[in-house]
């Protein structure tokens, strides 16, 4: 990778992650998008999986700081993330919006299982339902809010070249 | 080539095993340790991110703090905005408990529904009905006089013909018994529109018809029924003399009347058991004013006793200040004198002399405020009800 593409990355990431501590608390949504795991995914295919994992376990370790009951999961779930993400690059070369925004929301609720199942607070029927509706409903969203990002910041965007 | 690709690739498998491996180990961490590492993370990196989602809650809070305050605003509009109502209410419902306490027994308190047909123009909706005792040929009446009879009683309603409906006649009389007419409703015949349209403004308009000439009726003059007639009983007041109109029987006078209830705000009335018709009305009326002038007056003294209350405290307030002021003036004046004995005038402190005049002023403001309040009392006491007899002097007046 060039220096003009980590630098389109770095301001890429940057610009979600200050949409994460903004946007986010603004909207106040029961089912809000998660910024974080989107740059984590968008900046997954563009570096390489070394580094995606130190990414992910970066801004895992960060949030975890301020949710002390679960420090170390979302670090642990971010870390697989980016990457197997970065590992599976190559399905994200195909330029497709809603093929882009599938995965996207693969890679969020893959976060939010792998959260749930290392948090461990929930079980049963509670964490079936967790799984299911909310955290479907919360990898929609953020979905939708990732293909909205990437329509949106295209022209900072420059996919690496295989 | 290969070497450097499965190199670098071991570092990358290298890296994510550390990356997992540090995130078991967080996960595991003892919460004594655990704590102080959050610790340094949230006041090294996360510290600017945390001031940022700060400042998000912040403009969040705010903006629901000013959708919170505009409701409030608008809730106090919508309710400044129903006070004139309600205090229309309040007086009208003063004046129907007047109106029970005059009359002691045989009727039945009804709210009126006024109907928004074409052909309910004439009629009312009562809210009482047979199981309330309500019968057919019933008077109806309200706080400032009559307002019609009975025709239809369901169980649990009945309707009432207004004083303006085509077919509503009472004898009636001025109050000091001297003329004697037939009161019923101003019907007039039109041609055109704009005549039509002229007669709608006067539909509920009355006639006083048969004066004989000898009795000259004035403006402004109350006309009460008669008792004459067997229907209404003697003494309830019917309208107002607007004046004298010309018509063709020329052996008689006719006059046209307001009349003393103004449809358009008839809430709640009463009606009357044939019984308490029978046995008259005839003082009623004349104490109902004076019943609403109690309850007015009584109102007014629990008023004036807040205010006095209030003026007392201010009082007592001005003269602890003026006290302290005193003191403060009096210790001034003797280090004044002693420090400088020759100087021509002692020169008045700033301070003081400003205490002063702004306890004068306040002095002036509570007594005009006073006073004024004294007048507007006298006023509200005094002031007649009009459509009603004079009222006597109310049982208090300040």
């Amino acid at each position: 990778m060039n220096w003009g593409a980590t630098v389109r990355t770095i301001i890429l990431c940057s610009v979600l992650i200050f949409l994460h501590y903004t946007l986010r608390p603004l909207l106040n949504w029961k089912a809000s998008a998660d910024f974080l795991i989107i740059a984590l995914l968008l900046a997954s295919v563009r570096v390489r999986p070394g580094v995606a994992a130190l990414f992910g376990f970066v801004l895992g370790i960060a949030s975890d700081s301020l949710a002390l009951g679960a420090f170390g999961a979302g670090a642990l779930a971010m870390t697989i993330i980016g990457f197997s993400w970065s590992r599976l690059k190559a399905v994200f070369f195909a330029d497709h919006v809603l093929l882009n925004g599938f995965f996207l929301f693969l890679g969020k609720w893959a976060y939010e299982i792998l959260m749930n199942l290392v948090d461990r607070r929930l079980s049963g029927a509670e964490l079936v339902m967790q799984i299911l509706v909310y955290s479907s409903l919360s990898a929609a969203v953020t979905a939708v809010a990732g293909v909205l990002a990437l329509m949106l910041l295209r022209p900072v965007l420059e996919t690496r070249a295989a | 080539m290969a070497r450097a690709t499965r190199f670098s690739s071991r570092i990358d498998v290298v890296i994510f095993g550390a990356c997992v491996l540090l995130s078991l180990v967080a996960t595991v961490l003892p919460a004594k340790l655990r704590e102080p590492a959050a610790s340094i993370l949230r006041r090294s990196l996360v510290a600017p991110l945390l001031r940022l989602q700060q400042g998000a809650e912040r403009w969040r809070a705010a903006y629901q703090s000013s959708e919170r305050e505009e409701l409030r605003r608008d809730t106090l509009a919508l309710a400044a905005a129903r006070v004139p109502t309600l205090e229309t209410e309040n007086e009208r419902l003063r004046k129907v408990l007047g109106l029970a306490s005059g009359m002691k027994w045989g009727f039945i308190p009804a709210e009126a529904l006024s109907g928004r047909g074409r052909a309910e123009d004439f009629t009312v909706t009562l809210s009482a009905g047979s199981n309330a005792g309500v019968r057919e040929r019933s008077l109806v009446v309200a706080p400032e006089g009559v307002v019609g009879l009975v025709q239809t009683v369901d169980p649990t309603m009945s309707l009432a013909i207004l004083f303006a409906h085509p077919d509503f006649r009472v004898s009636a009389m001025s109050a000091d018994g001297s003329a004697f007419g037939i009161v019923q409703p101003h019907v007039t015949s039109s041609s055109t529109t704009q005549e039509q349209a002229f007669m709608r403004s006067e539909r509920y308009l009355l006639e006083m018809r048969g004066v004989p000439f000898r009795a000259a009726l004035k403006a402004g003059a109350v006309v009460y029924s008669s008792g004459l007639g067997g229907i209404y009983p003697k003494g309830i007041p019917v309208g107002v003399v607007l004046g004298e109109i010309k018509t063709p029987e020329s052996w008689a006078r006719t006059y046209i009347l307001r009349p003393a209830v103004n449809p358009a705000e008839l809430s709640a009335v009463m009606i009357l058991t044939p019984a308490r018709a029978a046995a008259g009305l005839a003082s009623v009326w004349a104490d109902v004013g004076a019943v609403d002038s109690a309850t007015r007056s009584i109102v007014i003294a629990g008023d004036s006793m807040a205010r006095r209350s209030a003026a007392l405290e201010a009082a007592a307030r001005r003269a602890a200040i003026d006290s302290a002021a005193r003191i403060l003036r009096d210790s001034m004046g003797r280090d004044t004198a002693r420090a400088e004995a020759a100087a021509p005038a002692p020169a008045i402190d700033p301070a003081v002399a400003a205490a002063r005049a702004r306890a004068r002023r306040d002095s002036a403001v509570a007594r005009a405020r006073r006073d004024s309040i004294r007048r507007v009392q006298a006023d509200t006491v005094s002031q007649p009800i009009p459509g009603t007899p004079p009222t006597p002097p109310p049982l208090t007046r300040r």
